[in-house]
């Protein structure tokens, strides 16, 4: 068992005992969200500031459902991820042809449009006051109502989701894709529709996010229009980039800094954002890995300070 | 037969035609060379074969079938892999993950692409190592780009083209850069070559192109000025003018 999965687990044992338990779910769920951006953003180079799309999209599809149908929660969560992966679908198929600025751009401004449609279909969505009432159903006379039950849900399907990005990074997928961010005109030569492989990327991201965000609905209840706003699309890219988009779990280390200290902080200071800002800023000048860079720099400079105390002493 | 076959091929940029009614036959099996001055539309031409740049007008024909417009993505599969005359790799990977994407794109099968792990495919490793032992660089599989030189890297462009384990390589400069030691042993390396492959070879440095060629086209503003043996070629007095002129200018 690896080190990194290891301080995980613990985390999650951990967590609700420091923090109130929404807090603890809103980690993992975010981290979630978070694992399906990096997709794009880290190994695919590409800044998708459009994410909330595809987490608001299934939180209000799977949440409308929830509550006027009462389905199951799998199903609930199937949904969302079906939701997730073909809004990343059509989002993806309309920007991947393009690159730099204009893709950034394009994802935004997608992302803008489906806000205005929530926005403006207050019948489905209830608009600026949110879609609330969404239950959380019982799954075997277990009672997800109750905090930790689903807190130990939402913490077993982040550690599935965390396998199967694992396993999908590390497969000849996660390597066309950094191959593609390392240098897109080699890739195509090679070989790669790399048009079709971006796609694939967006599609896979989307479907995380969608469980994010069906998770989240039902975490708090209710989809607030701000699940689809750029506010959510700017945190996750933000959450994500202080972990550091360099590794897999940098994400996860980004939406544990980022949730809990919007958390911590937000209460005692209400310019928090500031903080956040400064925290950017430095990651930005100084460590473009984001904490996983500076750890491991961290330990590098204890490292040699151990042999060089080893040698003079 | 020819392998490798251009019909009046032509790339205009505007008022400039870069490649001009271009017709050129490649046998199977030879190392046929390009040369002409800088900006005689060579690697233009290379872009036009591999599909980076659609052509104005012409065609191009792979074993007698008409390959024109076909996408640049598809055109390795068809056999064709190129390396390119500035140093087009993959920077943050190591030498072995370079070659493994160009192998891993040749795959016979993408069975489990999005889940199994990368190192579960067999022939396509074993064909990434290859094409780093053809140029000398197995021994440094795991080092990262950065830290070979610059001739090293040349070698790693060209292994790059080999792991697509291509029927024709098409070779843009590939001494373009070299001190002399190491355009000795990429010469070397050339001859190792020919016969496993059809090779086109555009190349600047005139004592390579007469030790390793089988025949030799020369381009000039486009155009094929000439065609023939190296030693034809040599004694050729148009491409006397065309080489003096593109030297001098
Ligand atoms: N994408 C392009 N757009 C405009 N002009 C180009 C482009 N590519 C090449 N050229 C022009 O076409 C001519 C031939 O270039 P090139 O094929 O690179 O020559 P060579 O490889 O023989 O040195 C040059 O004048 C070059 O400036
Ligand atoms: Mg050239």
């Amino acid at each position: 068992m690896s080190r990194a999965l290891i301080a995980i687990l613990a985390a999650i044992v951990v967590l609700p005992l420091v923090v109130r338990p929404a807090i603890a779910s809103e980690i993992w769920i975010f981290a979630i969200f978070g694992l399906g951006l990096n997709l794009l953003l880290g190994y695919t180079g590409l800044l998708s500031f459009g994410q909330s799309t595809f987490f608001g999209s299934a939180a209000y599809v799977a949440g409308w459902l929830l509550k006027h149908y009462a389905i199951n929660v799998f199903l609930a969560l199937g949904i969302g991820v079906a939701v997730g992966a073909a809004s990343a679908a059509l989002v993806g198929y309309l920007c991947v042809q393009r690159s730099g600025l204009y893709f950034i751009m394009l994802t935004f401004a997608l992302n803008q449009l489906f806000y205005f449609i929530a926005y403006q279909w207050t019948g489905v969505t209830g608009g600026e006051d949110g879609m609330p009432g969404i239950p959380r159903p019982d799954f075997l006379g277990i009672d997800f109502g109750e905090p930790l039950p689903y807190y130990a849900f939402v913490s077993a399907l982040f550690l599935l989701s965390l396998w199967i990005m694992k396993r999908i990074v590390e497969s000849p997928l996660g390597k066309i894709l950094q191959a593609i961010r390392e240098n897109e005109v080699r890739a195509e030569a090679l070989g790669y529709d790399t048009a079709r492989f971006k796609l694939a990327a967006f599609v896979i991201g989307g479907a995380f996010s969608g469980l994010a965000g069906v998770l989240y609905a039902m975490l708090f209840g209710i989809v607030p229009l701000e699940a689809i706003g750029f506010v959510t699309s700017g945190n996750v890219v933000f959450a994500t980039l202080i972990g550091g988009s360099g590794s897999l779990y940098g994400p996860v280390i980004g939406s544990f800094v980022f949730i809990w200290l919007s958390e911590s902080v937000s209460t005692l200071w209400a310019r928090w954002p500031l903080l956040l800002g400064v925290a950017f800023v430095i990651v930005v000048l100084f460590f473009r890995g984001g904490v996983v860079e500076a750890w491991a720099r961290f330990s590098a400079w204890r490292e040699r300070k151990w042999r060089s105390s080893r040698q003079t002493g | 037969m020819a392998i490798l076959e251009t019909d009046r091929l032509t790339k205009s940029f505007g008022a400039l035609a870069a490649v001009s009614g271009v017709s050129l036959a490649i046998e199977a099996g030879t190392l046929h060379s390009i040369i002409g001055p800088n900006g005689a539309g060579k690697t233009t031409f290379f872009n036009l074969l591999t599909g980076a740049l659609a052509p104005t007008s012409g065609t191009i024909a792979l074993d007698g079938r008409d390959i024109t417009g076909t996408p640049a993505h598809r055109v390795p599969h068809l056999g064709l892999a190129r390396s390119f005359q500035r140093t087009n790799v993959f920077p943050a990977f190591s030498l072995f993950d370079n070659v493994w994407v160009a192998a891993f794109a040749r795959a016979p099968s993408r069975k489990g692409i999005a889940w199994r792990s990368a190192d579960r495919y067999p022939e396509a490793r074993e064909r990434a190592l290859a094409a780093l032992a053809d140029v000398g660089l197995a021994g440094k599989a795991d080092r990262p780009v950065r830290e070979i030189s610059h001739g090293e890297q040349r070698q790693l462009e060209l292994a790059i083209a080999l792991a697509a384990s291509p029927r024709v390589l098409l070779l843009d400069e590939p001494a373009a850069g070299l001190a002399p030691e190491e355009t000795k042993k990429l010469v070397a390396l050339m001859r190792g070559l020919k016969g496993r492959y059809t090779i086109v070879l555009i190349e600047h440095k005139m004592d390579i192109i007469m030790s390793v060629s089988d025949r030799v086209s020369v381009m000039h503003f486009g155009s094929l000025i000439a065609e023939g043996t190296p030693a034809e070629i040599q004694k050729n007095a148009e491409v006397r003018r065309a080489y003096l002129g593109g030297v001098a200018a």
